[in-house]
């Protein structure tokens, strides 16, 4: 609008940049508000986690004292490898989880609309109170293992949740329940826009449903799977709600992770700078997975723009 | 912590005995109000609140009570946040060691003057005294307290095991529960599954065994008495009774059992007075089970004190000051407290509240007698599982090595007892 | 590959998917199964069973009933405040994360693959981390304890996600239609209004449900920042999972839970077939 105006002749023409005003505020207020924040919520964090904050956040240096005890202490050894394991086990399996239940959406089934809601409605309700439910199904005395002894196999074992080295595992199957939804719902939509001309041509030369899968379907939905891998990542790396509402990091302190850590450091134990230190850490494993991915589309953008 | 002086005046002369409303009614000015935070919110805890903030405002105050729901972590929060905001509420619940901590982020109010009027400082137990006083004046008030290592018997697990005697030592435990498993109780002991459950079982055993050592270890650290034989014979202890629980319980809420234990399909429950409340409130009856002193080694009973308590913030308002004044009253009033443990199922805070009459249980009447007897021989000792020995981080890092135990079976007493002196130091 | 019979392998099909969806469907059914058994019944049963007596009551109790401390009023007044914090958050975000996303992608400027890299970054970020810095900002401006501070940081925050994906839409946007628009005299609202706006739903109705979703269930933030009648309807629903001294009420909390659901659910019912359109023309790149 107001470059149309300005184009008209006889009218004195307002400075470029007052002219433009309102859409710099509109693209750069928010924009610069969510980065900002972002930027200084990080930094300040890094800051209290070289200071001696207890309760409260308070002035001091304290070297890296806060990052020494916390990477000494058994909660965040246990929670980082558990978080190597869970991050890797839920992201792998949530895809394959995924792109089955997406495979299977685009046989053309009766009642897709219902199905796609079955799988997807996990992400509407809160953590909190399905963790709980999940903590009843996968507990042996309660749920699953009680269900299958109650019909008369009773050598059936099911306790995961109760032992010490498969309990993180209860933790993935939850964690896929909720979020696999999301994934199956972006496959969907990357099986939904395969070209449907490529895959009849296929097929008029003889090529069978298995093979067109894996030679055309398949390597399309390479983009998507990133994509699906980059939420999930976010997904694993902030679980929290869950494993408080499934295990509160038990039994014992199995089933640690990461971001409990920093929260029970922070908020229950009332160490602030040994808590900010667990979060930068956490913040470190990110950027360890991140700038791979970055650097990934980097080269990829470069080489876009060469061919 | 520093109070003016006009408000010292103020209490000075509250303390001559008056009622407050007649009081501020004769100041011819304010309107007592009370802002609080409390994570009680649901059940008989909310239940309890609600009444002690009828009585207040039968007292001409106005109650503005925000309770935030959830974990004892989020009430902290919302105070954090609260005093980072520079408007902390006139009182909030906060209890143990944390009173003394918090303490020192904030200006609180010097009680001493309305303690004094009520003579209260010596209807209270003393180590639970010092608690509420850190830096030698009154800055919260104990509201209530629960043992938490009470003992509860299943009847129907006694007469399977063909048992009538209340056991009063861990080795008389020990007897019953193997008594217990020969005559058909799968699970001689009923258990939850979380990290306060894990930590009441070894601070029974601990206390049961010693009280001394209790104290040295558990509440002055000292590293002599945390080497000592007797945690290395708690942890065992604990062990015991880990053999003893259903091992499928997860993490779940002690009340998930709680049918199987009036079944008798599970004997002896370690756990807290509240645990009567719970019974009541889930419809089961006081046939169904026995209360009993948790087991201690020289016979007379052992009382792990949990106390809660509201601390009082510096505010400015008249109103507000008013207010904290006559909450303070009101928490040490033997009425009040009355009022709350029975709808609670705690004992009151003050030892001489008679609890012959009426609306008491015989569960409540034991803890209390159990109480005072406790004090007498100096055996009423601060517990660690529910935040009164030590500060949170400190507790937190003492129940990770506890928790891992109970749920680690290959992991030896003294192993045990090695990486809690460790976790102290590290948590130090 | 697609076509309709019933042969064996169809069957195999509807047989394995249908499975899935039961499995899938077992945690609600937990829930529903709950809201229609009393406290006692579950107290003193097991937490997972049939319902001996339906206790429709539960219901009743769960929306007007239930006392959170003083107040006796059920769910249905946290019902409103989490409204009035979701609606206007999740709209605010999404329109904002539409302009800036379209900005980003259709016209870039000095600094935007930055400032664009390092908001996709804030998915990351724990929300954990960012409850302290929040309570200092909150303060400094004066909106802690209101409901327009919960707004501000679900807008703030939120624009990570409406950003990431409403750019990711817009890139596939041919760059000739705005070429053809701006030489036409046309300036960067009016194509946003009149040629970006029309071809936003898809994507827009994948922001508003994850959006809605995440602030509807929030917890942490919603009671720290509020107090007493301003709380969220998470903090009612925790208020009824009991603290450690007395005995869950899983029955009227399984029934608010369902009703507390229902937006949300009736948000991915509606939605569910827009959503997996918008990510089809979105989020795919």
């Amino acid at each position: 609008m107001s470059n149309a105006a300005a184009i008209r002749p006889g009218r004195p023409a307002l400075p470029e940049w007052v002219r433009r005003l309102p859409e710099y505020l509109m693209i750069w207020v928010p924009l610069l508000l969510s980065a900002a924040h972002l930027v200084s919520f990080s930094l300040w964090t890094i800051w209290i986690s070289f200071t001696p904050s207890t309760l409260i956040p308070v002035s001091g240096w304290v070297g890296l004292r806060n990052y020494s005890a916390v990477a000494a202490s058994r909660n965040w050894q246990i929670a980082f490898d558990n978080l190597l394991l869970f991050g890797s086990a839920f992201v792998l399996l949530s895809l394959v989880t995924g792109l089955a239940l997406a495979i299977l959406l685009d046989q053309r089934i009766r009642g897709e609309n219902v199905l796609r809601s079955v799988f997807l409605y996990p992400l509407a309700v809160s953590f909190v109170v399905t963790g709980t439910v999940w903590s009843w199904l996968l507990n042996p005395g309660l749920g699953i293992q009680k269900l299958v002894h109650d019909l008369g196999w009773t050598s059936f074992k099911f306790d995961w949740l109760i032992d010490r080295d498969m309990a993180i595992w209860t933790i993935v199957i939850a964690a896929i329940w909720q979020s696999s939804g999301f994934a199956m719902a972006l496959f969907l939509a990357g099986l939904r826009s395969v070209d449907t001309d490529i895959i009849k041509a296929a097929q008029i030369d003889g090529a069978g449903p298995i093979r067109i899968y894996r030679r055309i379907i398949l390597p399309s939905l390479w983009p998507i799977t990133i994509t699906v891998v980059v939420i999930q990542l976010q997904f694993a790396i902030s679980t929290f709600d869950l494993v408080r509402a499934l295990t509160n990091g038990g039994p014992g302190i199995a089933t640690q992770l990461p971001a409990l850590v920093v929260y029970d450091l922070m908020f229950q134990r009332s160490l602030l700078g040994r808590g900010a230190a667990a979060a930068v850490l956490m913040l470190l494993i990110l950027l360890a997975v991140l700038l791979p991915y970055a650097a990934w589309r980097y080269v990829q953008r470069r080489r876009a723009a060469h061919a | 912590m520093p109070i003016t002086t006009t408000r010292r005046r103020l209490l000075a002369g509250s303390a001559a005995a008056l009622a407050l409303p007649a009081f501020a009614r004769a100041q011819g000015a304010v309107k007592p109000r009370l802002t609080a935070i409390s994570q009680w919110s649901a059940g008989s805890d909310g239940a309890a609140i609600t009444a002690l903030g009828k009585k207040f405002e039968e007292k001409g105050g106005v109650w503005q009570h925000s309770p935030v729901p959830g974990f004892t972590t989020e009430m902290m929060n919302k105070l954090r946040a609260q005093i980072m905001a520079g408007d902390p509420p006139a009182c909030s619940q906060l209890k143990g060691p944390e009173i003394a901590a918090w303490s020192k982020i904030a200006p609180t109010v010097d009680l001493d003057a309305v303690v004094a009027a009520a003579g209260y400082e010596k209807v209270v137990a003393p180590d639970l005294a010092k608690l509420h006083k850190p830096g030698g004046k009154w800055i919260a008030l104990p509201l209530q307290i629960y043992s938490t290592n009470m003992l509860f018997l299943s009847k129907r697990a006694m007469d399977k095991a063909k048992a009538d005697k209340v056991p009063v030592t861990w080795a008389d435990f020990n007897d019953l529960a193997d008594k217990m498993k020969a005559g058909g109780v799968p699970y001689p002991v009923a258990n939850g599954g979380t990290r306060p459950d894990d930590g009441q079982k070894f601070e029974a055993a601990l206390a049961g065994i010693s009280p001394l050592a209790y104290r040295a270890a558990i509440m002055k650290l000292e590293k002599k008495a945390l080497e000592g034989p007797e945690i290395k014979a708690a942890f065992a202890q604990v062990r015991k009774i880990a053999d003893w629980m259903d091992p499928n319980v997860g993490a779940q809420h002690f009340s998930t059992n709680l049918k199987r234990f009036v079944d008798g399909d599970m004997g002896m429950m370690i756990m807290g007075g509240w645990a009567q409340g719970v019974l009541r409130n889930a419809g089961f009856k006081f046939e169904d089970f026995i209360i009993a002193p948790g087991p201690s080694d020289n016979s007379k009973p052992v009382f792990l004190l949990n106390a809660d308590a509201f601390i009082f913030w510096q505010r400015k308002e008249p109103d507000l000051q008013a207010g904290q004044t006559l909450m303070a009253q009101l928490v040490m009033d033997p009425a009040i407290q009355t009022m709350y443990s029975q709808i609670t199922g705690s004992i009151p805070v003050r030892t001489d509240v008679d609890l012959s009459g009426e609306g008491w249980s015989d569960g409540q009447r034991r803890t209390a007698a159990a109480l005072k007897d406790a004090i007498a021989s100096n055996q009423a000792v601060l517990s660690l599982a529910h935040n009164m020995a030590q500060e949170n981080g400190m507790t937190a890092a003492m129940i990770d090595v506890i928790t891992e135990y109970v749920k680690n079976k290959t992991i030896k007493p003294e192993q045990a007892a090695t990486r809690l002196a460790e976790a102290v130091e590290g948590a130090r | 590959m697609r076509e309709r019979t019933f042969a064996p392998s169809r069957i195999l099909i509807y047989l394995i998917v249908l499975l899935i969806a039961a499995a899938w469907l077992a945690p609600l059914a937990v829930v529903v199964l709950n809201s229609l058994r009393s406290n006692e019944e579950i107290a003193q049963g097991s937490m997972i069973g049939w319902p001996q007596h339906w206790a429709w009551s539960n219901y009743v109790a769960a929306w007007s009933g239930f006392c959170v401390a003083e107040t006796c009023a059920g769910i249905r007044p946290y019902m409103l405040n989490s409204a009035l914090v979701t609606i206007p958050a999740t709209i605010f975000s999404t329109l904002l994360g539409a302009v800036a996303g379209y900005a980003v992608s259709l016209w870039r400027f000095r600094g935007d693959t930055w400032i664009y890299g390092i908001v996709t970054l804030g998915l990351f970020l724990p929300q954990q981390m960012r409850l302290l810095p929040w309570t200092i900002v909150l303060r400094d401006i004066g909106l802690i304890n209101t409901l327009a501070g919960l707004v501000l940081i679900h807008t703030i925050q939120g624009l990570s996600f409406t950003t990431l994906f409403c750019r990711n839409y817009y890139v596939a946007i041919p760059h000739e239609l705005i070429r053809a628009a701006r030489i036409d005299g046309a300036g960067f609202f009016r194509i946003f209004w009149r040629i970006i706006l029309p071809l936003s739903p898809p994507i827009l109705i994948v922001t508003v449900i994850w959006q809605f979703t995440h602030i509807w269930n929030e917890f942490l933030y919603g009671v720290t920042f509020t107090s007493g009648q301003q709380q969220p309807v998470t903090a009612a629903l925790i208020a009824l999972s009991a603290a450690v001294a007395d005995i869950p009420q899983h029955g009227v909390q399984s029934a608010a839970v369902i009703i507390a659901a229902l937006p949300t659910l009736l948000i991915y019912l509606l939605g569910g077939k827009y959503f997996v359109r918008g990510l089809t023309a979105g989020a795919v790149k």
